[in-house]
């Protein structure tokens, strides 16, 4: 069960460390069930961009507004029972086992004291069996390699039961295999997703919209065909380009030259 | 997800229904089964699933060695006879009729009992407070006296005892030692975050220059001191030991080991999540900073009560710690109480050292933790060094 309808709302947000903004006056909308793809550059504000919507940077101007309520005006633990975030990585300085680590995801919904329950139990199981990691259950989360480590945090945000989950470049371990398997796996979920991604052809075949940052500014955004044209992106990414159409799919194809 | 699976789609919806599905309304309470009960407590999950078999180990060894405690000494009293003068004095005389010499009595009571008592209060309270530590810098090789900690608590009463200061009334050595600890903690943590990231090597030099300054700040307030009784008692302080335990001395150490206990054991969830490092802790519903100075001032409260009552006694929270992970598992709801067990076996078997090696003289029980600690530690820094170097 998922609380709230996942919809997402950035009003003129910016981000600040010291003189140097990261992100300046962005504003978007994600409407429930839709997914969104954050392009841009190294550097452009992505991640940055993504923190304010979790909580962990605070928005030095403007607002984020999950479920139509400002995320700084209520508790951490309410954002984390709407908004599950799958990061880059996650330190292992400590013997956590993968289940102990899925199992955190369940934290925002525990009173103090409260056990984990038979439910608990049962979301754990399944979203460790959804990603494929039972062989991985009981081993050390920090013995695992990259892409598995990644699954795990998916496996992780998929307990939270958020009704909007937010992906910091979800495929930058993952072999193609597992890009596609891990894509079209969020797009199914059906809640709505942002997802910072590099590769602009797999965020053309899953995304409904894309949204490319360039220099912490929004740089354009719309639909994949309207968004990716050859003058945007000798523009953002300064790389000439040919863009066509997805000989199968129809969806837009960019290739380098 | 993966490649070799034959069938990806097995019964993709039904976990996903599993994953979407609302949490069952509440049932009537009745008392759980077994498998209920071992499934809920965790104990049936993690580290092989022995979790309360390793738990009723730990405390067994505890009892072994608190009997043991009371037998050796200067005077060497039968495990018979101290196990039933502590039953007589527990029961009356209705149980046990007293065949053994008032002497032995005396000791037992008003010296060997409370000694164990304050040695295993101790142990259990630095064992805790190590694990806490530990979580809320993230670093395993954190503890409070690796950090400093310990000598700033010990500076702190120092300061007390040179000027006399005792205008708090009776828990000025306490709240002074309390302040050190803070004041040190606080100061060790802001100087390995300086420049955003706070990586090990920074914390645990901060902590090595700290602890430099302050028993240098130490023996300076000793030499300069106009009382020459002064260098004695704050070497106990330095050296840690449980030679002055009394009955009256140990409600305090009770105190503070109960109370830490059970405020790290309700906030264990979310030390859990300071585990995975701080952005993984937003995210997963965490007021981070708020809870981590809550767990800095806990940590350093109680740090300063055991070494104003024991001084400063090295390693227990660094190395119990990763014992009980090993043995248990990282999660704090299993690991806390786990820790406080092996901390108080692990002080009072090394009073047990302390006061019977060269008996009847009597060592500082700080020499022999840190005996033990001490090479533990550098084998866990060659064992880190050698697990990151394959890694990577």
């Amino acid at each position: 069960m998922t609380a709230g309808s996942g919809a997402l709302r950035l009003d003129g947000v910016s981000f600040a460390v010291g003189e140097r903004c990261l992100v300046e006056d962005v504003s978007l909308e994600v409407r429930p069930g839709e997914m969104l793809g954050l392009l841009g550059p190294n550097g452009a504000g992505k991640s940055t961009l993504l923190r304010t919507i979790y909580r962990m940077n605070r928005p030095s101007a403007g607002t984020v507004e999950v479920d139509g309520e400002n995320v700084w005006q209520k508790p951490a633990a309410w954002v984390a029972r709407r908004v599950g975030a799958v990061l880059q990585d996650m330190p292992g300085d400590f013997p956590l086992t993968v289940r102990d680590v899925v199992a955190m995801g369940r934290s925002a919904h525990k009173k103090i004291l409260e056990p984990d329950t038979e439910y608990d139990h049962a979301l754990i199981d399944a979203a460790i069996a959804l990603l494929d990691l039972e062989a991985f259950e009981t081993r050390a989360f920090r013995t695992l390699s990259g892409g598995e480590r990644q699954r795990a945090l998916v496996a992780r945000a998929l307990v939270q039961q958020p009704s909007l989950l937010v992906l910091d470049e979800p495929t930058n371990h993952l072999d193609i295999y597992h890009q596609l398997h891990l894509l079209q796996f969020v797009r199914e979920l059906g809640i709505t997703v942002v997802a910072a991604l590099h590769d602009l052809n797999l965020a053309a075949m899953f995304c409904d919209r894309l949204c490319v940052l360039n220099e912490g500014r929004i740089a354009a955004i719309g639909t994949p065909d309207a968004v990716l044209t050859p003058d945007l992106l000798s523009e953002v990414y300064r790389i000439e380009a040919s863009v066509g159409v997805h000989p199968k799919r129809g969806t837009v194809w960019v290739v380098p030259g | 997800m993966h490649g070799s699976v034959p069938d990806p789609q097995k019964s993709r919806e039904a976990l996903l229904a599993i994953l979407q599905s609302a949490p069952p309304a509440p049932v009537e309470r009745r008392l759980p089964g077994w498998a209920v009960l071992k499934r809920r407590t965790g104990l049936a999950r993690g580290a092989g699933g022995y979790g309360l078999v390793i738990l009723l180990m730990a405390a067994f060894l505890l009892l072994l060695l608190s009997i043991a405690g009371l037998m050796f000494g200067s005077v060497h009293i039968e495990a018979g006879t101290a196990v039933s003068i502590l039953l007589n004095a527990v029961t009356g005389d209705w149980l046990i009729s007293p065949t053994w010499r008032e002497v032995h009595e005396t000791i037992i009571l008003q010296t060997r009992v409370p000694r164990v008592l304050l040695a295993g209060c101790v142990g259990a309270t630095l064992a805790v407070t190590g694990m806490t530590i530990q979580a809320i810098v993230r670093n395993p090789l954190a503890g409070p006296s690796i950090l400093g900690v310990s000598s700033g608590a010990a500076t702190g009463a120092v300061i007390v005892m040179r000027w006399g200061l005792l205008g708090l009334g009776a828990f000025t050595l306490h709240i002074s030692a309390f302040l050190g600890a803070l004041a040190t903690l606080g100061i060790v943590f802001w100087v390995a975050r300086t420049g955003g990231q706070m990586t090990p090597t920074r914390l645990v030099l901060a902590g090595i220059a700290m602890s430099s300054v302050l028993s240098a700040l130490t023996s300076l307030l000793v030499l300069t001191s106009p009382d020459p009784q002064l260098a004695s008692r704050v070497l106990f302080w330095t050296l840690g030991g449980f030679g002055s335990a009394q009955w009256k001395l140990l409600p305090l150490p009770a105190i503070a080991l109960l109370a830490g206990l059970v405020i790290a054991l309700l906030q264990a969830r979310r030390l859990n999540l300071l585990m995975a490092g701080d952005e993984s802790a937003v995210a997963l519903g965490l007021d981070v900073h708020r809870f981590r100075q809550a767990m800095f001032v806990l940590a350093a409260a109680l740090t300063g009560i055991t070494v104003s009552v024991a001084g400063v006694i090295g390693f227990v929270g660094l190395i119990m710690p990763h014992i009980v992970r090993f043995m248990v598992g990282a999660d704090h709801r299993r690991a806390l109480p786990a820790v406080a067990l092996m901390g108080a076996s692990f002080t009072i078997g090394a009073d047990l050292v302390a006061r019977t090696i060269i008996s009847p003289l009597e060592l500082p029980v700080g020499i022999i933790t840190a005996l033990v600690g001490g090479p533990f530690f550098i084998w866990l820094l060659r064992r880190d060094a050698k697990g990151q170097g394959s890694a990577k």
